[in-house]
């Protein structure tokens, strides 16, 4: 008889980081990045709350809810960054933006 | 079997909705995609006894945020189609070749009972139960001053937002 | 009342920066009543200092304005002793002789105000230097004199003659500068202070090759301030100045001021043997070179300025015998009769309107007769003819440097010095001859030019050359065989030195008679080719003296080619060296290294700033790199159980 065990919610979070990640590298829409984003987080939250009832303690829950407000405050500010990008060149894509460029 | 059940049928849900973030053509598509996750992430916080967890991730997350998000979509328009063709020389192999080694790595690791936890770090026979009181009471105690510390970038982040998504050339208008 | 003396050195300082800031404002008279006020008051001032001075028994007086560290003993301090109140008094006394010369000679000159800021300036930075306690605020003073000597060589700057002197004694004087500085570092080093009074008691701990360095660098300092040879080119070209400017820096004051740090620095400097022959040998050829050259030159203050090297050798050779007091003699009856002298030329070429060559001169006797006496008197007084000045210091020289030889303890040192004194005596000779040639060329030898338009020089020049003149007569007596006076007053800066005294008896009469008898020589001779035209009344052809007469006087008027050597030698093959330094040195191996620094700089930072493109999507990749790395670096380190 299979187990449920902790390493399956690990795995669980790598695949869901991985698509996450994956999505950040092929898509061009700065709003599909910031989703792929929110995967990876959440990726990440799933560790946490694995962990938290790996260990039996509380403090990885504790941790998502930090996560979660930063995860938050990146998504305000982000999306405002976009919404102004936006108003300059009428396009979303991140491939035009090379200001920075070395 | 109803614990496999209960893994697997959200897990699959959850691969499925975060695949449609990643190739759907439609931002509305992947936004509903991004809700699928979210929503079977907090049934599997549930089985982890996060429950409490599960019910911010729940408001928070499938909520409020995605909320944001289907805004902003409205309001830049979801019928901009993004170019097919790679605009950037050589993303493609290297995104091939990055996510290829990436992912032999990880099942490497996931197939490899050598890097399994139990092995490592003994589970505990107890459970603890992500309960508001539980979480509260660490929260406002052991966790006190991350807390204030995280409250006041939210309030920076809002600021910032406002500052950053006002119009200069409205403000102009008004003045 | 004891630090009366401070003020005189400032008092100059103040009335250059008032005239400076009312330059626009002052007419002439004004500039002439403050500047004349204020030098009259600073020589009061100094006169009270030294007559209170002198009644307490000429006991030294130190003060110390500022510490600036401990350790090293580093002080801005001031000291009135014998040495420094003589040179007080000579300083201000000149200064305020020779302005009041000015105010006429200056007159309706367009920078008027400015010559005597820059006087003014001297004269501060000369008291500076002869009032300093220690060896610090003498190299400013050091400095500053070379600073307003600069000013006033090149005071006429439209004149690229002026221009290219004033530059000339700056740059010659800069490698003087060198040494004194190496010089004061090693004493700095050495006895870790700078204060005169300690180096001195402690210079008898130190090994004497210690000594003889820092004596040596220091004497390099002397010698390009004092115009020592190799170091003398730049005094003659000096003249371009305004005349009683030359006067009292390049004649009367500054150029002393080697003279004067050497006797300050005696107490170290008489350890030394090697310091004390290099001294009188150096200070000889130069007494020697610059008399001869003196002898045909046609620029009326050429001569003066050749005479003022040549004097000064005088007083090298006497601190290189030791005789410390002699040379202090001799620098201040100088000090007279050679202000005297340029005071005379300069009223002479104002009279000439602004000519110099002495052959368009001649026969000016009877339309200037007080010139024509007091630069008479100046020049009996360089040739040693007594009871004037010149002659007592002079002869105490030559006598200390006999009585040196007859104090040698080997027989070459001996011979030596007797050499030594000979060669002197016919520097000596050489003084008389070319002065009394400078006399006879300017106000006597008729070249049939009509001078019935010259007339003589205004009374505010006059008198400072009567009063100079009187000075010139009776200066000597300060110091004679019958009455030392200057060496009382002296006795306490020269404690613990050992003093070259005169011979004795029988042996000083004769000395004084050979001394004489080479001043009357020197100028019979003077008198007989360029008074009496001797060569012309009598046929010299048959001794067929035309071509070696020509060849001294060509050497004499191109000062032995020694410039023009030194310009082959040093000035071309530095700078062919230089050149090649700069191609080989600088360009291939210097600019080369740091081009290729910075083209590699260039060349790497273009690489890697290709993978800065800017765009987020390539830094996602390069995230994901990271990742496995980290994922690799995870999964290949061994685990270590809990």
């Amino acid at each position: 008889m299979l187990e449920v065990t902790t390493d399956w919610y690990l795995t669980l979070a790598a695949i869901l980081f991985s698509i996450g990640f994956f999505g950040m590298m092929i898509r061009k829409n700065a709003l599909i990045m910031f989703m792929c984003i929110e995967l990876m987080l959440n990726a990440v939250n799933l560790t946490f709350i694995a962990a938290s009832k790996h260990f039996g303690q509380i403090d990885g829950q504790i941790a998502v809810f930090f996560v979660l407000v930063v995860a938050a405050a990146e998504v305000v500010v982000g999306l405002a960054i976009i919404v102004s990008i936006f108003r300059k060149q009428s396009s979303a894509s991140v491939d035009v933006l090379n200001v920075s460029r070395g | 079997m109803f614990e496999l059940l209960i893994f697997f049928l959200p897990a699959s849900v959850l691969i499925i909705g975060a695949l449609i973030v990643v190739f759907a053509k439609n931002p509305v598509h992947n936004a509903m995609g991004l809700v699928m996750t979210l929503i079977s992430l907090a049934i599997i916080y549930i089985t982890l006894n996060a429950t409490f967890v599960a019910m911010v991730q729940m408001l928070v997350y499938a909520g409020a945020v995605m909320t944001l998000f289907l805004f902003v979509i409205m309001m830049i328009g979801v019928d901009k189609k993004e170019q097919t063709s790679d605009s950037i020389k050589g993303q493609t192999f290297l995104v091939s070749g990055v996510f290829l080694i990436l992912m032999s790595l990880l099942g490497y690791v996931a197939v490899n009972s050598e890097f399994s936890w139990n092995l490592w770090f003994p589970a505990v026979d107890y459970v603890v139960e992500g309960t508001p009181q539980l979480i509260a009471g660490t929260l406002f105690t052991t966790w006190i001053f991350p807390f204030e510390i995280i409250s006041i970038l939210l309030i920076v982040a809002t600021a910032a937002a406002i500052a950053l998504a006002y119009d200069s050339k409205i403000r102009n208008k008004d003045a | 009342m004891d630090f009366l003396f401070i003020l005189p050195i400032f008092l100059p300082l103040l009335t250059a920066i008032f005239l400076f800031l009312n330059r626009k404002i002052f007419n002439e008279l004004v500039t002439n009543f403050f500047t004349l006020n204020s030098a009259l008051l600073s020589f009061a001032i100094s006169f009270f200092a030294f007559v209170t001075f002198a009644l307490d028994k000429f006991k030294p007086i130190s003060i110390t304005l500022y510490q600036w560290t401990r350790t090293p003993d580093i002080t801005i301090g001031f000291t009135l002793d014998g040495l420094s109140g003589v040179m007080l008094l000579l300083v201000t006394g000149l200064s305020f002789v020779i302005q009041l010369f000015s105010t006429s000679y200056m007159e309706k000159d367009e920078k008027h105000s400015n010559y005597f800021v820059y006087f003014n300036f001297f004269v501060f930075s000369m008291l500076l230097l002869v009032m300093s306690s220690n060896f610090l605020v003498m190299f400013f003073g050091w400095e500053l004199v070379g600073l307003s000597s600069y000013l006033l060589i090149s005071f006429w700057s439209q004149k690229p003659a002026a221009a290219k002197a004033g530059n000339k004694a700056f740059v010659i004087n800069r490698i003087g500068d060198f040494g004194f500085l190496i010089g004061l570092m090693i004493i700095l080093n050495t006895f870790n202070t700078f204060d005169f009074h300690t180096v001195m008691q402690s210079s008898t701990n130190v090994s004497e090759n210690t000594i003889t360095t820092i004596s040596l660098f220091l004497l390099l300092g002397a010698f390009g301030k004092s115009a020592q040879f190799p170091l003398f080119s730049w005094l003659p070209d000096a003249m371009e100045g305004p005349t009683p400017a030359s006067a009292l820096i390049h004649a009367a004051t500054m150029v002393t001021a080697g003279v004067f740090m050497l006797v300050r620095i005696s107490p170290m400097l008489q350890h030394s043997a090697t310091a004390s022959i290099v001294i009188i040998s150096f200070g000889l050829l130069t007494a020697l070179i610059a008399a001869f050259s003196a002898m045909n030159q046609y620029d009326i203050k050429k001569v003066l300025a050749y005479s003022t090297i040549s004097q000064l050798g005088f007083m090298f050779i006497a601190i290189g015998a030791g005789a410390y007091v002699a040379a202090i003699f001799h620098l201040v009856t100088h000090a007279f009769f050679k202000a005297l002298l340029f005071l005379g030329a300069g009223a002479v070429i104002h009279s000439m309107h602004h000519e110099q060559d002495m052959r368009k001169m001649g026969g000016l006797r009877k339309r200037m007769p007080i010139t024509a006496g007091m630069m008479g008197i100046g020049t009996l007084a360089i040739s040693g003819i007594p009871p004037l000045a010149g002659f007592w210091s002079k002869d105490e020289i030559l006598a200390s440097v006999f009585a040196k030889a007859g104090m040698a303890n080997e027989l070459v040192f001996s011979i030596m010095y007797y050499l030594f004194w000979a060669l002197t005596l016919g520097a000596a000779l050489l003084t008389a001859f070319y002065m009394g040639r400078h006399w006879l060329l300017i106000f006597e030898k008729d070249n049939g030019i009509d001078h019935s338009e010259v007339q003589e020089a205004p009374k505010a020049m006059t008198r400072p050359l009567i009063l100079l003149g009187i000075f010139s007569i009776f200066i000597g007596f300060i110091n004679t065989p019958f009455f030392h006076g200057l060496e009382k007053v002296l006795h306490e800066t020269l404690e613990n030195v050992e003093v070259t005294h005169l011979p004795e008896g029988i042996a000083l009469v004769i000395l004084a008679v050979l001394s004489i008898g080479a001043g009357f020589t020197g100028l019979i001779i003077a008198f007989l080719i360029f008074g009496f035209q001797l060569h012309k009344r009598i046929n010299l052809g048959k001794f067929k003296l035309e071509s070696p007469i020509n060849l001294v006087k060509d050497l004499s008027s191109n000062v032995l080619y020694l410039n023009k050597f030194g310009n082959v030698f040093f000035v071309s093959g530095m700078k062919n060296f230089s050149r090649k330094v700069a191609v080989v040195v600088d360009g291939l191996i210097i600019d080369g290294s740091v081009n290729f620094i910075s083209s590699a700089f260039g060349k790497t930072s273009k690489i890697t700033s290709a993978t800065q493109t800017g765009l987020v999507r390539n830094y996602v990749v390069y995230f994901g790199l990271f990742l496995i790395l980290l994922i690799s670096l995870f999964i290949f380190t061994p685990l270590v159980a809990q």
